[in-house]
């Protein structure tokens, strides 16, 4: 009964929304509807985590964040409603799915992560080493219960990150270029593991790039993953996958996170979120 | 005419902002990006703009810096779209690759399978980041096989390169046979330039002695792989 306060949130937001396709949709029928488009191994490879979903800890991440978005805080007691995540101060319905984009306040390409970071640092004032802006990781890290909140606001819209500015198209583009940039001591790219469809590592179903319907769950952070027992978001995805190819830790304020999170969301464009989802 | 002034400041304005973080990001108040073309804003932000810690130590000596430049192969082998560059490329690739092949003193020989079958599971070894691989005595880098090969012998692997399930009892044991098996372990351009197979010996994850044992784990008529 917990839940159904919970989904309450997200439902009375969608509420007043016209009935189209770029409609708020609950998690779990957005992944099904995924799954019914098109006969994918990796859509598919966990029942368990498909049964879990309208019960998925994230839920409850987004629920803390909801709390944390909209009540005063930082040295200068003020909430993030007035915070612009590119549709407006306070409109948070739809803007993820339209992240990264250019900001005209900052002159650069930001994704979610380094956006919240702004608005905490420049609206709430926090010192940028406040535990609150640098505490990245964790379900219980301000910054992935910010983040859920904010990303679940998209769920069942399709990805659209916007292409107009310049810098948009060039931090996409060069994302694209370091997507099959082979380097280290094992010449890895990304490309390596997301470039053929229904591969695996191990026993891992890799998502594939060139599958549109794959990419979006692929990209669909922040997601729970089970494995980790934490909500984890983009930049940890990415770190992990750094980590593993044998690269350097990527510097999640970095440009180099974002082109690459420009590109991948990119190339998701048109299918549907999945916020939060589950992973392995 | 993309304001490169408004970017400047914006760009110094964030920079200054992650020095008070105790981030690295180097000051970039001249540097316009759509005026680069995508290869060249993505060498920028991978290896000027503070992206990643390149300053790391890694394993087999000096820094990270070392392994995000890319060398010849690694050059040449990124094709965006995923394709394979032209054949004279390919060609040099793999002329390359196999000049990069040095051979065991007293010959390539099979070594020990058992030691092979723990090599060819373990996906240990230099991993550097928020957790650090530390090879020591008891914990080497390992060969990292099953990540990609499924069904090397009694357990299951990944599928992103070909199933070695009974690969020595199909082919044997000549010498011709244990070059090339030692070959595609150490180098696999020299038959496969732009093969997504890393470079197991020329890159130095693996030793003389670490092949042998993969070798036999592959090819030894009394390894699980060929039973």
């Amino acid at each position: 009964m917990f839940k159904k306060a919970l989904l309450a949130l997200p439902v009375a937001l969608a509420v007043g929304v016209s009935a189209n396709a770029d409609s708020w949709k609950a998690p779990e029928d957005v992944l099904q509807g995924l799954i019914d488009s098109i006969d994918s191994v990796y859509l598919t490879q966990s029942e368990m985590n498909i049964m879990m979903m309208p019960d998925n800890p994230a839920l409850w991440t987004a629920d803390d964040g909801r709390e944390l978005f909209h009540t005063p805080r930082g040295p200068n007691n003020v909430s993030l409603e007035a915070c612009d995540f590119g549709k407006g101060p306070g409109v948070l319905e739809g803007a993820y799915v339209e992240l990264p984009r250019y900001f005209e306040d900052t002159g650069r390409v930001m994704d979610l992560e380094n956006r919240l970071v702004h608005c905490m640092v420049t609206l709430q004032g926090f010192a940028p080493d406040d535990p609150a802006v640098r505490q990245r990781h964790g379900s219980n890290s301000e910054h992935m219960q910010l983040q859920t909140y904010i990303a679940m606001q998209s769920s069942g819209m399709a990805w659209n990150p916007p292409m107009e500015h310049p810098l948009e198209v060039a931090m996409r583009d060069a994302g694209e270029v370091m997507f099959y940039r082979r380097s280290g001591i094992a010449d890895f790219n990304c490309n390596t593991c997301h470039g053929e469809a229904g591969k695996q590592i191990r026993a891992s179903v890799l998502p594939h790039k060139g599958t549109a319907e794959e990419w979006s769950k692929a990209i669909s952070w922040p997601a729970f993953r089970v494995g980790h027992d934490h909500v984890r978001s983009s930049q940890h995805r990415i770190r992990g996958c750094y980590w593993q190819m044998r690269l350097p830790l990527i510097n999640p304020n970095s440009d180099a996170s974002i082109a690459l999170m420009s590109y991948w969301t990119d190339a998701a464009r048109g299918q549907p979120a999945i916020l939060p989802d589950m992973k392995r | 005419m993309f304001k490169k002034t408004s970017l400047a400041a914006g760009v110094a304005a964030f920079a200054a902002f992650l020095f008070a973080g105790g981030s690295s990001i180097a000051a970039a108040d001249e540097v316009d990006f759509t005026a680069m073309s995508a290869e060249e804003l993505a060498e920028y932000i991978i290896l000027e703009s503070g992206g990643f810690h390149l300053d790391a130590a890694v394993q087999e000596g000096g820094t990270m810096r070392a392994r995000m430049e890319q060398d010849d192969m690694q050059r040449a082998c990124s094709v965006v779209g995923g394709g394979k560059p032209d054949a004279a490329t390919l060609e040099a690739v793999r002329t390359a690759a196999a000049a990069s092949i040095t051979y065991p003193e007293g010959g390539i020989k099979l070594g020990d399978w058992q030691k092979g079958r723990e090599l060819s599971w373990s996906g240990f070894g230099f991993r550097v980041g928020h957790r650090t691989d530390e090879h020591s005595g008891n914990r080497q880098p390992g060969g990292n096989c099953a990540n990609c090969h499924q069904k090397v012998g009694d357990r299951d692997g990944g599928t992103l390169g070909p199933d070695l399930t009974g690969y020595g009892k199909a082919r044997g044991t000549s010498d011709a046979m244990l070059k090339y098996v030692y070959d595609v372990i150490y180098n696999a351009h020299a038959y496969f330039p732009c093969t997504q197979m890393p470079r197991m010996g020329a890159q130095g994850v693996l030793t003389h002695a670490q092949i042998a044992d993969i070798m036999a784990w592959l090819l030894d008529p009394e390894s699980p792989v060929n039973q």
